[in-house]
């Protein structure tokens, strides 16, 4: 399951993201959803692989770590990409909620919860 | 692949499932995923345990670490993400990154080697992440009782144990209903933490 960085890919992650890594605290959710939008759909070509691929495999609401996956590169890849690529305005992302940002008193949090329990027992 | 944007506005949920090296995670996240499950590998530099960290200052060893996660659609326009955490000891610290944001936690034993589950018990419950204890009969053998499991992970009457076979679909949907009513009195009470 482990292996060496530097020798095990062809391009290094560093080279996909410009040299740039991932700054916002805490980073995007492995569970965030990408989402692209009209206008990133119809600038797609102007992007590099990784970044058109991303917008390509967003089409349907898919989370980072999916993305990941798909393109066979590291999770920070596509927080970095999908981050600029927000800022480009050419996706969206929708992060989980979490009771710890709900400030209904948790009201919020509890009928999420209640939402799930159902949806899992209805499979 | 039609652009529909039909689905749009899903709200993504997070379950994680823990457990020692081979104890049948990625073969509980399958018996349900609506997808073979897949892998993803995060980046992280072992000297600052930083996780996805993609700079080296050349003084740092840098390994991947690898997370198998399965996706179920649920209604309610909900897309729930079950993870399986890497087995190794050595990548408890990636286990902080799974749990954030998380529903709640499935610490999946094996009776032969329940010391093996120590080590998830004790995060979560230091974390305050809601989790049950689902001891995996795939062997087909119950070698020990719930309350003997119970005993030797010591956790509290208040944590659900149960047995299930991981590879059976219902019985994996059945730990993660327990799951989610657990995590629903701790949300109740205030004392969950995500």
């Amino acid at each position: 399951m482990t292996q060496p960085l530097v020798g095990g890919r062809i391009v290094r992650p560093y080279t996909m993201t410009g040299g740039r890594t991932m700054t916002q605290s805490p980073p995007i959710a492995l569970e965030a959803l990408v989402a692209a939008t009209p206008e990133g759909m119809r600038r797609r070509r102007q992007f590099r692989w990784e970044a058109a691929e991303i917008i390509s495999r967003s089409r349907r609401e898919t989370a980072v770590v999916e993305l990941a996956a798909l393109l066979a590169v590291p999770v920070g890849v596509v927080r970095v990409l999908a981050d600029d690529l927000r800022a480009e305005g050419a996706v969206t992302i929708t992060e989980p909620p979490s009771a710890l940002v709900d400030e209904t008193g948790g009201e919020v949090y509890t009928d999420l919860l209640h939402k799930v329990l159902d949806g899992i027992k209805s499979l | 692949m039609e652009s529909s944007h039909s689905d749009r506005g899903l709200t993504p949920v997070k379950i994680v499932v823990a457990g020692g090296f081979g104890v049948g995670k990625t073969t509980f996240v399958g018996a349900i995923s609506e997808i073979e499950p897949l892998r993803s590998e995060a980046i992280i530099t072992e000297a600052s345990a930083d996780v996805d960290e993609l700079f080296g200052d050349g003084t740092k060893t840098m390994t991947t670490v690898a997370m198998d996660f399965g996706r179920i659609s649920l209604k309610h326009d909900l897309v729930l993400y079950l993870f399986g955490t890497p087995g190794q000891d050595r990548f408890h610290f990636m286990w902080n990154e799974l749990a954030r944001g998380a529903i709640g936690a499935v610490v999946l034993v094996d009776t032969r080697r329940i010391e093996a589950g120590f080590a998830a018990v004790d995060f979560f419950e230091k974390r305050g992440t809601p989790f049950v204890v689902a001891i995996n009969t795939f062997h087909g053998r119950k070698l020990h009782s719930i309350e003997e499991v119970r005993h030797a992970l010591q956790v509290g009457p208040e944590t659900p144990i149960a047995y299930c076979d991981a590879r059976v679909r219902v019985d994996v949907q059945k730990v993660l209903v327990t799951l989610v009513e657990h995590a629903l009195d701790l949300a109740s009470t205030g004392a969950a933490v995500n």
